[in-house]
This record gives structure tokens, sequence and C-alpha cells, in this order.
């Protein structure tokens, strides 16, 4: 009977732990910590990805789903439901979970895509400015472009630093701006220097040269060409070549001269007015010209009455063809400069009187139109 | 008689626990203020991330309400509404305290970045000044506009600071300060080269 008993006792045992071990098995809890857990990492990578700066519809959308679900695991934290029992939390949790992943393969394909464009951008910019640069370096013409290249090369460096900082929009932003700088720059120069390209303006100082040419032959005299573009000082007699050299011009000498100050070498046909020599000028030997001739006082009140040169500024003169004073001070501000040995040679043979005719260039495929040229062909390409 | 006294008693009770079921007024309203007043210091500039789950915290809060509201008098509670209307706003003050502390940082790394931008232009220019003439007398004329550049570009920096676009500001103040290092290197070294040149004194 006893042993009935403990049989009984011990079957009803085995039966409530099994019972227990059943119920426990068929319990879960409301809200799977793995599925939280995912969801803070996703909240993670968002943040990360800076959604909420560069989604922040989407990312509001998360938080605020995310808020509200948080509020609801931690409500139902000791909440244990029957497996089979419907179970809203978890649904919702795992909705976010699809939608939250799903937001951070998207951003991060979008990152990808805006950090290679905006490399690609940099990279464009950069080859673009190197261009300009180069053919801006060949023909002397930089200061044309006055403050510009500093403008750009801030927005690149701009550019490059959000570029680093992974604000692939800012960067992207910013070489938008510095390619925008350089479509400036290329305008500008084509507008101050389109001049060396164009033909009828290199036919009219082909025309000026040759009457000069003729001019020298004619009355079987000295006679000076100047070439800008080509940086040439030739020297004919009685309409013959006899010399040519090299030449510097003003700092900004490829420019059309308009005022004083502005380093422009003038254009036109030209005297010599005065010849100085040693102790008379700081330039070892100087041939003074008569600039402004009456042609240059005509185009300078002009501009100046239309307000395309200040009321401030003067017409300016002492435009000399002269030698180098010495090495720290070999520079010119609107004259034509040679090298001492060659400035004493040409100072010989030539007169008061002599006619100086300073054109911009002798050909149509001089430097600063292939320099135009190129320019306008590379920075389309790039 | 003992039965519809008891009835009456159960009723009243009923009618003052009803009446106790009203939405936490203050609380939400002081919640949401809070909330405005993290939004104003920026928080949504400098804390995006926390003000987007602060507004989360703020719309399930009036989820909350507004489903109390919702249901019969007698059944309402605003308990858990009145948990998160104080949870929204300790961490709205939280976060107006952090995104103020974050402008205040991002105007500060402007700022300094600024003065140092200015130090060095201020430099470069003073430099300019001593540079020497050399055989290219563009080139000096080239590094003249380039500081003059330099030092116009100090006050876009400026404005941006004063318009609050400090991170602009601060990229744009360290672009310059670059470059103006880089000019000043580059007279430095010509200076090293041929020592300093004299004034030019002619007009043309």
């Amino acid at each position: 009977m006893i042993r009935g008993i403990s049989y009984l006792t011990a079957a009803l045992g085995y039966a409530g732990v099994l019972a227990l071990g059943v119920s426990l098995a068929a319990c879960v809890e409301t809200a799977p910590p793995e599925m939280v857990e995912a969801i803070e990492s996703l909240d993670r990578e968002l943040l990360q990805l800076r959604a909420a700066e560069v989604a922040p519809d989407d990312y509001s959308a998360f938080a605020r789903q995310w808020v509200t679900l948080r509020t609801r695991v931690a409500a139902e934290e000791d909440t244990i439901r029957w497996r089979w029992e419907p179970n809203e939390l978890e649904q919702a949790l795992r909705e976010l979970q699809a939608e939250g992943a799903k937001t951070v393969a998207r951003l991060s394909e979008q990152q990808e895509t805006q950090r290679l464009a905006a490399a690609r951008q940099i990279a464009d910019v950069e080859a673009r400015v190197h261009t300009i640069a180069t053919q801006v370096s060949a023909i002397n013409s930089r200061l044309i472009l006055a403050e510009k290249p500093v403008e750009t090369d801030l927005l690149l460096k701009q550019a490059r630093a959000f570029y680093e900082q992974g604000r692939y929009d800012q960067s992207l932003q910013a070489s938008d701006r510095a390619s925008l700088h350089l479509a400036a720059e290329s305008a500008l120069l084509q507008r101050e220097l389109g001049r060396y390209a164009s033909p009828d303006r290199i036919a009219q100082w082909q025309r000026m040269v040759r009457e000069t040419i003729l001019w020298s032959k004619k009355h079987k005299a000295s006679a000076i060409i100047v070439s800008k573009a080509e940086r040439s000082l030739t020297l004919y007699r009685s309409g013959r070549k006899v010399l040519s050299y090299p030449v510097r011009l003003g700092f900004n000498g490829i420019k059309e001269k308009r005022y004083q100050g502005d380093g422009a070498t003038p254009e036109g046909r030209y005297r010599v007015a005065g010849k100085r020599g040693r102790g008379q000028t700081q330039f070892y030997r100087a041939l003074l010209l008569d600039y402004p001739n009456q042609e240059d006082r005509r185009r300078f009140l002009n501009e100046r009455k239309k307000g395309r040169i200040p009321a401030s500024r003067d017409i300016g003169g002492q435009i000399e063809i002269h030698g180098v004073d010495n090495e720290l001070m070999a520079q010119t501000l609107g004259c034509v400069m040679l090298e001492n040995p060659q400035m004493a040679v040409l100072f010989d043979r030539v007169d008061n009187g002599t006619p100086v005719t300073i054109v911009g260039a002798l050909l149509e495929q001089n430097a600063v139109a292939r320099a135009l040229a190129h320019l306008s062909v590379h920075l389309d390409e790039i | 008689m003992k039965i519809r006294h008891l009835l009456v008693s159960i009723m009243g009770a009923c009618l003052l626990m009803s009446g106790c079921a009203q939405p936490p007024a203050d609380q939400i309203n002081a919640a949401d203020q809070a909330v405005k007043d993290a939004q104003q210091s920026g928080a949504a500039t400098y804390v995006p991330d926390d003000y987007a789950k602060l507004e989360g915290l703020l719309s399930a809060m009036k989820t909350e309400v507004a489903e109390q509201d919702g249901k019969f008098a007698l059944l309402r509670d605003y308990g858990k509404a009145e948990q998160l209307a104080a949870t929204t706003k300790a961490e709205a003050e939280r976060l107006k305290t952090e995104a103020a502390q974050k402008l205040e940082e991002a105007k500060f790394g402007a700022t300094q970045a600024h003065h140092a931008a200015q130090a060095s232009v201020t430099s470069t220019l003073e430099l300019v000044a001593k540079a020497p003439v050399g055989k290219d007398r563009a080139a000096l004329q080239t590094i003249k506009t380039d500081a003059e550049a330099l030092k116009a570009s100090l006050n876009d920096v400026q404005m941006m600071i004063d318009k609050g676009q400090y991170l602009g500001a601060e990229t744009k103040a360290k672009a310059i300060q670059e470059k103006a290092d880089a000019v000043s290197h580059e007279i430095e070294t010509a200076l090293a080269k041929i020592g300093k040149g004299k004034a030019m004194a002619r007009k043309k």
C-alpha cells in the first residue's frame, strides 16, 4: 500500500516537472531581446550614416516608431506570453527592423554614390585648375584673373576637407562652386584676350606692321616692331629685318593698356620721343615713347566717360623700351624690357622719332590664341 | 433600503474616480514647451538624431493621451502619459543643454579657426611688403593679389560666423590659413634665395 502511494507520488512529481517543462518551453518573452538588440544596432548604423541630417524624414519616422516601441518593450518587460498567442509588439518590432534595414541599405548605397561623385568632382576640378594654370602661366596672364584663382583654390580646399569629414553632400556643393568659378575664369580670359584670336584684329595688327616696315623702306630709316604675344622686338632698317630680341612686358603686359598703373603695355603706333643714356635712367638705357598718343587719349576719355575707367584714374605715361636696372629690380610696370647688352645695341641704332609699332600678335596662330583654344577644348572635355 | 444606500455609495465612488482621471495637462504642456525650447536652442541641428527621438517621445506621449481620452471615463488611466511627459521634458532639457554646448563648441571652433587664419594672412601681408621684386614683377603682383584676396575672404568667414554657419566658417578659415601659409612659404623661399629687394618708385 505504502509502496503504491510512493509510486503514485513519484508519478505525480514527474508529471509536474514535465508539465512545468512543457509550459516553460511554450512561453516566450513579449519582445525578443535579440530583436531589440538588432534594432539598436540599426539605430547606431543610421547614426553613423548621419541619417538624421541626410534623410531627416526617414530617420524621424524610424526614431518615432522606435521610441514608441521601446516604451512598450519597457512596459511589457516582465510579461511572458504563450508561444501561440498573437504578439503585436513582436510583429511591430519585426516590421521596424525590416524597415530600418532597408533604410540603412539605401543610405549606405546613397552615401557611397555621393562619395564617388564627390571624389570624381574634386579630381575633375583639380584637372581643370591645372589646365587653366598651365595655359595662363604660358602666356603670363595670371593677373587678368585677379583674385579668382585664390577663391577657386579655397573652394577646392573646402571640398577636400568636407570629403575627408565624410560630408560628401557639402563636398559636392563646394566643388560645384569651384567649377563655376573656373568657368568664370575661362570666360574672363576669353573676354580679355579674345582679340588675340580675332582674325579681324590680327589683320589690323598685320596691316600696322606692314605699314611700319614700308615706312622704314621708304625713308631708309629704322623702325621697331614689338609683338606682345610673341614677346619679341624686331628692328627694321630700310624695310629689312636687322635684329630680333626677346622682351619682357609690363606685369600685366598682355592686356590692352587702359590707365596708369594697370601694368599693361600699350598697343599702337608710337615714336621714340627721347633717348635716355647712362645716368638719365635707372634702367641702364631707355627709349622713351610718345605714349599716350592721340588715339590713346581719345579711347581713354571715351572709356572714362562711359564709366569703364574710374574718374580718379589717369592715363599714365613714361612708357619706354629699356634695359634692366639690376637683378633685383628687373621689372617693368608697362614698358618693354630688354637684357642690357641687347638694349645697348638697340639704343645705338635708333634715333629720336624712330617709329615703334606695338601690336598684340603677328600671327593668327599666336601663343595667346593657342592657349585660349586649348582652354576652350580641354575645359569642355573634362 | 440598505441596498439602495450601497448602490448610491458605489455610484458616488465611481463618479469620484472618473473625476480624478483627467489628462495631465500641465505636464503635457511643460513637455511640449521643453521640446520647443530644445528645438530653438539648435537641437535639431546639433543633436539631430537625439532630437528625432525626442519628437518620437512627444508623439508617443500624445498618442497615449489620445488613447486614454478615447476610453470610457471609468477606465481612463493617464499614469503612463504622465510618465512619458516627465521623460519627454527631462530629455528635452538634456538636449537643450547639449545642443547649447555643441553650438558653443562649434562657435568656438569657427572663431579659433578665424583668428588663426587672420594671423596667417597678416603674416603673409607683412611678408608681401618685404617680398623681393625679383626678375618677375608679375609674380610679385600675383602674390599681392592673392594675399589681398585671402584678406577679403576673411570677411566671408566673419559673415558666416555671424549667420551661425560655424562648420562652413571653420572649414573656410582653415582653407584660408593653409593658402596663406603656402603664400608665405613661397615668399620666404624667395627671400632666402636672393635677400630683400628695394622698392620701385616709377609710375607707368
